[in-house]
């Protein structure tokens, strides 16, 4: 068979009014969702909700009533819906690792019908084993159920990736873990998503397991779409009760009320300060030497601003000066309250803000820190 | 020595008449199962048939044959490949249908066509229920040759019922024995091979 990719790259994958019914009930009711290219886009909600239906219309497990589905704005229908799933990642709970196959052909199983050579099969093994923390030496020849749960799921991740997708879709692959092994999965699979920078839309109905790893958040009841936004927009502002009540805002952030701005604001370490006096010419220099992207500018509580690499070097070419170049950015007193200062941030487009204290800087607040802090 | 000939003579035809229905039994089988895979109606329509074969007695499928096909090696063979049609089928079936649906499900969502998930999910999963199939075969297969004797079959059954019909003891021996023998052979030798076939990762 010739290997014929469908897509090389996810631009956007589009569900467009997509509706699907099991007789007189909707699994999914006129969806409307984009994934965009690069992103964990994370499904939400109770069993039953329509998450692994939307899901698995995307590589045509199930097709839709009506609506469409389209990668890079060709429907998905257009695809021979082998190539289509071949160019899609596919991990769910159960794994599906074949029982009579060792891990090597387990992964190397779709490599095999796709006509590689058996040398490039096993060194392509080898590195996803690699990938998934697996010593190749050590698993390549065992059978599945010589294997752990999290050891299968790592070579179900890796069977995944054997043909380099561009988009994965994962349905609870973390699921029937025990907490710790899933929280130590999870990480792994952070640094893997982030080495690899795939497009993945992620089942699960684990709200902390969606805040870890999800870019954004889709929140699906009944199977409609509810809300879809960052963990952030969820928290602070839940569409209705019931995404209130699974992100848990009221339980779990009840004490952000409590919380001040020192609690959650970074240490602000000398290096990043650029003091009065500097030119442009030599800020540029200590940026460049110190390997900073971005720095404070400090001259008084009332002139402090924050350049970036770029500002400095506009700035020297321009012959302005480091004042001129600097942008103003909000300030603080550690002892306001944390939610005061995130609308402030908000409300002016921020995504940091200094933290003064005795009108020395002491730290830095950025606002899509404040969850990590939190959970 | 005269009967040791002919005994070993019936042993030799009891052992081609048996193996011929089961080869037969085999070969039928094989493209009932292969076309139900694509269709269920006919599937259920085999299993139908095969289950109906079954609840008739082992010595009325040998009756019956006789006014259809007559008498003699060639009917005989087809009264005990009816009869051995049935587990073959059923234990393939099986095997076949009775994977883990999450297993079908990960390997169409991984992209492997429907012939690739019979050729490598369905089938391995079902090689050890269809050689446990077959071995039932072969030992029904070998009683029912002894039956098959009536409808001049030929093999050890002629010289079980000539002993009956004598009331000659010695004589029913030298038939029951070498079919026991047979019995105890083809249970041996089918385990023996079942543990070779069945894949490693199943052996423990």
């Amino acid at each position: 068979m010739v290997s014929r990719k469908p897509f090389d790259r996810i631009d956007s994958c589009r569900l467009e009014k997509v509706t699907k019914k099991y007789g007189d009930r909707f699994a999914v009711k006129n969806l409307n969702l984009e994934i965009q290219g690069g992103e964990l886009l994370i499904l939400i909600g109770r069993s039953g909700s329509g998450k692994t239906t939307a899901l698995r219309m995307i590589n045509r497990l199930i097709e839709p009533d009506s609506g469409s589905i389209s990668v890079n704005g060709i429907d998905v229908r257009e695809f021979d819906p082998i190539l289509l799933r071949r160019n899609i990642g596919y991990v769910i709970q159960n794994i599906g690792l074949l029982p009579h196959l060792r891990v090597s052909e387990n992964i190397g199983l779709i490599l095999k019908l796709e006509s590689w050579k058996e040398e490039k099969i096993r060194e392509r093994v080898k590195y996803l084993l690699n990938l998934v923390s697996l010593p190749p030496q050590i698993f390549m020849e065992r059978y599945p159920h010589e294997l752990s749960g999290g050891q299968q799921q790592r070579v179900g991740l890796a069977r995944a990736m054997a043909m380099d997708p561009p988009l994965f879709l994962m349905d609870e692959p973390f699921g029937a873990l025990d907490p710790l092994l899933r929280s130590q999965l999870q990480d792994e699979f952070c640094k893997i998503k982030k080495e690899l920078g795939r497009t993945i839309v992620f089942v699960t109905h684990d709200i902390n397991e969606a805040f870890r790893l999800g870019d954004r958040i889709a929140v699906m009841n009944n199977a409609e779409l509810v809300q879809v936004g960052t963990p952030e927009e969820l928290i602070f502002s839940p569409a209705n009760d019931l995404v209130a009540e699974i992100v848990d805002s009221k339980r779990k952030y009840r004490h952000i009320d409590a919380l001040k701005v020192r609690d959650i604001m970074q240490p602000l370490e000398k290096r990043y300060i650029l003091y009065p006096g500097m030119s442009a010419a030599s800020a540029l220099d200590y940026m460049v030497k110190v390997g900073l992207e971005v720095a404070l500018v400090f001259w008084n509580p009332e002139n402090t601003g924050r350049v970036y690499l770029n500002d400095v070097l506009n700035a020297v070419s321009s012959g302005k000066s480091l004042e001129e170049a600097a942008k103003p950015l909000p300030l603080f007193s550690p002892e306001i309250s944390l939610l005061e200062a995130l609308a402030r941030l908000k409300a002016e487009g921020e995504s940091m803000g200094l933290v003064l204290e005795a009108d020395k800087p002491a730290g830095i607040l950025f606002s899509d820190r404040v969850l990590e802090n939190l959970i | 020595m005269v009967l040791t000939g002919e005994v070993l003579q019936a042993t030799l035809e009891h052992l081609l008449l048996a193996y011929a229905a089961l080869a037969a039994g085999i070969l039928v089988a094989a493209p009932l199962i292969f076309f139900s895979l694509y269709s269920a109606k006919l599937a259920s329509l085999i299993m139908k048939f095969s289950n109906l074969v079954q609840a008739i007695p082992s010595f009325a499928v040998v009756a019956l044959v006789v006014p259809l096909i007559g008498i003699g090696f060639t009917p005989a063979v087809i009264a005990i490949m009816l009869r051995v049609l049935l587990p073959i089928i059923k234990n393939t079936y099986i095997g076949l249908f009775n994977v883990d649906p999450a297993l079908i499900e990960s390997s169409k969502g991984i992209g492997l066509s429907e012939f690739q998930i019979i050729r490598h999910v369905r089938l391995p999963n079902a090689y050890p229920a269809i050689f446990a199939g077959i071995k039932f075969a072969a030992i029904l297969a070998n009683s029912i040759a002894v039956l098959t004797a009536l409808i001049g079959g030929g093999g050890l059954g002629s010289i079980i019922f000539e002993g009956l019909t004598n009331f000659n003891t010695s004589k029913v021996l030298a038939g029951t024995l070498p079919v026991i023998g047979i019995a105890l052979f083809l249970d041996f030798s089918f385990s023996r091979i079942e543990r070779w076939l069945t894949p490693e990762y199943l052996q423990k």
